[in-house]
């Protein structure tokens, strides 16, 4: 086999690779640091760091980023701890598990556009199942506008994304759970070790890597996707669901300025970087420390 | 023999050299015109339409894509930008003023002065959808005047008049509200507005008939004066200071509207003709229809328009005004409506019978005197799909005063 070999092998992957998202990345970063209203053609020109200057006098764009932050983290923490305690339980054995663990994938394998609209209308302060569950349970007084108020557009937007986000968690946590020597817990409990001992120092350490893995991914994940807010409030009421995704989306298909809706891209790319890249670095000290 | 043989051959490609050539020829003869349509209804087929124009106009095919609403402009413009705009498409006229600057439209005023059915189309039609620049861009297609919806059984039980001005219009949604079952709050809205995107028609039928105006008979911009000001804090006011639409207000809107009013949570909304069949099926006599009120300065309301646009870039443009041209012919725009259930732009088609919908189209033909547009202008596209939702909700939402909303559409239009 002669030193060419892998990389003639390789070399479709590379090709398709490199046409669908190579070639838009560095498309997307030069109209970042361009005057580019699709309309205006006589305008399109070379304006350098404009855009990203101009960014920070953007409220908008501030709100955003804000918001964009709140969203990943708030999204990551709650789908991961429905997520765990879903695998916790499909790891029980009881009747049906076999069920049970297939119909868990239902929210995973919804298209986002239905998910979207069936909790727009379950959300619905008008005659939205949620609010009248609420209300006949006694919690809530009234019906609350869940989407139309700025303070729980945003969260309720996040429940809907849990929603649909966990059974990835759940299924590659069972996964890790599957894995674990029983042997290890037989020792433990033969050591009069408790339950919480147990958790955190056989089942955590043993799933971290799977852990590490799905968070990164869910991260990279969530952070871009916008068409469940883009369905169920379009960014608002104002600018109070407002990500950078769903912003850059918004200047460009409907102010039509590529430019800047490039440059909120490219923002959104560096924290996504830094953000993974920190994480990469933490967890691998972790493990060496555990090694 | 050998001669036979060469002969034979020489025969073979003198006809072969003629069929392909002859074939080429109705190859090129075949004229494809590409139509991109959208319709509310996803019922909706054109396919007699076309059989009819194909059967009419032997040697053009229509070749037609409809295209899902929320993306139709965005799909549209990336298509006019790449240099592959379909021939002949479905437009609104806000969006004239962007297409024009992009060179993207075909002008048509050499078209429409040989074409037969000119004068069978209203004057206002083309007064309206003329261009700033004198030129005819845009073949009529269809159009709707907005109205207000509103429950009669609702207006007898509480004894109330259809009210004619915007102060007895807030009078009557006061009373509309209410709590009918007794459990101390409130379940009856008096008005539903449309606070999320496209909501800009209930917002101008208010704020543009009480001294607001886009722009002056001089050209300046008339969103920050004093009444413009005032009259917008009035609407806003119907909201957050009476409270005659929903808490939802901000976030409702197309399906939300129609729901809330289907369901009796809003007794008075504002809509057009392409709504009342739903409302007709759902509420029958219980529901009917009345011009908007007027303001402190006059009255309006929203035309509400589509058109045919004959792109720049066709390579057939003859083929495709004869279809644009087609649609607008008065037998065919009635089949049109029928899918649509718009409103035909031809004269000839006005006294056609409408059956149980009869009240709506009176409605609609009370309202066209003074129906309105929005400005021809290039910021209008962006000022409709994004400024205006994001700054009516802020202003509900009571984080912008009424100044700093109508100084954020002053600034759009400045700009």
């Amino acid at each position: 086999m002669t030193t060419a070999a892998p990389y003639t092998f390789l070399s479709p992957a590379l090709i398709v690779t490199l046409l669908i998202v190579f070639i838009p990345i560095v498309y997307t970063i030069s109209l970042s640091f361009m005057n580019y209203v699709i309309w205006k053609p006589n305008e399109i020109g070379f304006i350098g760091l404009r855009n990203y200057i101009d960014a920070w006098a953007d409220e908008v764009f501030r709100i955003s980023l804000g918001n964009t932050f709140v969203w990943i983290i708030g999204v990551i923490a709650l789908q991961l701890a429905l997520g765990f305690v879903a695998a916790l339980i499909l790891n029980q054995r009881f009747p049906f598990r076999g069920v049970a663990r297939a119909l868990i994938l239902i929210p995973w394998v919804t298209p986002s556009v239905i998910t979207a609209l069936m909790w727009r209308w379950m959300y619905d302060g008008n005659m939205g199942v949620i609010n009248d569950l609420l209300v006949r349970s006694g919690m809530l007084e009234r019906y609350v506008p869940w989407l139309a108020q700025s303070t729980t557009a945003l969260p309720a937007i996040m429940v809907a994304l849990m929603w649909q986000g966990f059974p990835f968690f759940a299924v590659m946590i069972l996964a890790g759970l599957q894995a674990i020597p029983t042997e290890l817990y037989e020792v433990a409990d033969v050591d009069g070790a408790g339950i919480f001992q147990k958790f955190f120092r056989i089942t955590l350490p043993m799933i971290s890597p799977i852990l590490f893995t799905t968070i990164l991914l869910r991260t990279i994940w969530v952070a871009n996707s916008l068409d469940i807010i883009f369905i169920m409030t379009g960014g608002g009421p104002g600018y109070s669901s407002y990500t950078l995704p769903l912003y850059s989306y918004i200047k460009a298909y409907r102010g039509l300025d590529f430019g800047f809706a490039g440059t909120i891209a490219v923002y959104l790319t560096i924290l996504l970087i830094t953000v993974v890249t920190l994480y990469v670095i933490r967890v691998v000290r972790t493990e060496d420390r555990l090694r | 023999m050998r001669r036979t043989i060469s002969l034979t051959l020489a025969l073979l490609l003198v006809v072969s050299v003629v069929a392909f050539a002859t074939g080429g020829q109705e190859a090129q003869e075949e004229q494809v015109v590409r139509f991109w349509y959208h319709f509310d209804d996803p019922e909706t087929a054109l396919t007699p339409l076309i059989t009819k124009f194909e059967s009419e106009n032997p040697g053009i095919s229509i070749q037609a894509e409809r295209v899902p609403w929320d993306a139709y402009y965005q799909r549209l413009l990336t298509a006019v930008a790449a240099g592959n705009p379909p021939d002949v498409a479905q437009v609104k006229l806000w969006w004239q003023p962007q297409l024009v600057e992009l060179g993207a439209l075909l002008p048509l005023d050499s078209y429409i002065a040989k074409w037969d059915g000119r004068d069978d189309v209203y004057d206002r039609i083309w007064e309206l959808t003329e261009y700033t620049d004198g030129k005819q861009y845009l073949m009529p297609l269809q159009m709707v005047v907005l109205y207000m919806y509103y429950r009669v059984d609702m207006f007898e039980e509480l004894g109330l008049d259809i009210p004619t001005t915007r102060d007895e219009f807030l009078d009557v949604a006061k009373a509309l509200t209410r709590d009918t079952d007794g459990d101390g709050e409130v379940d009856v809205y008096g008005f539903g507005i449309r606070g999320a995107r496209g909501g800009h028609d209930w917002w101008g039928s208010f704020v543009l008939s009480s001294g607001a105006e886009f722009f002056d008979r001089f050209g300046n911009i008339g969103l920050t004066t004093p009444e413009a000001i005032a009259a917008n804090q009035w609407f806003i006011d119907l909201y957050r200071e009476h409270g005659v639409s929903p808490p939802t207000t901000p976030n409702d809107g197309f399906r939300e509207i129609v729901a809330n009013m289907q369901n009796g949570v809003t007794a008075m909304t504002i809509h057009h003709i392409g709504s009342a069949r739903g409302m007709h099926d759902a509420l029958g006599d219980k529901i009917s229809a009345f011009p908007v009120p007027m303001g402190s300065d006059g009255v309006w309301t929203s035309f509400g328009d589509e058109e045919n646009a004959v792109f720049a870039a066709t390579d057939v443009p003859d083929a495709a005004f004869k279809w644009a041209s087609f649609l607008a012919e008065a037998e065919n725009n009635a089949l049109w409506q029928e899918s649509s259930g718009q409103v035909s732009i031809n004269k000839s088609n006005a006294n056609l019978p409408q059956g149980d919908l009869d009240r709506f189209f009176k409605a609609t033909s009370d309202s066209t005197p003074f129906a309105g547009v929005l400005p021809a202008h290039p910021a209008t596209a962006e000022f409709v799909e994004a400024v205006w939702p994001a700054t009516m909700q802020r202003a509900f939402l009571g984080e912008i005063t009424s100044r700093e909303m109508m100084e954020t559409f002053a600034e759009h239009f400045s700009e």
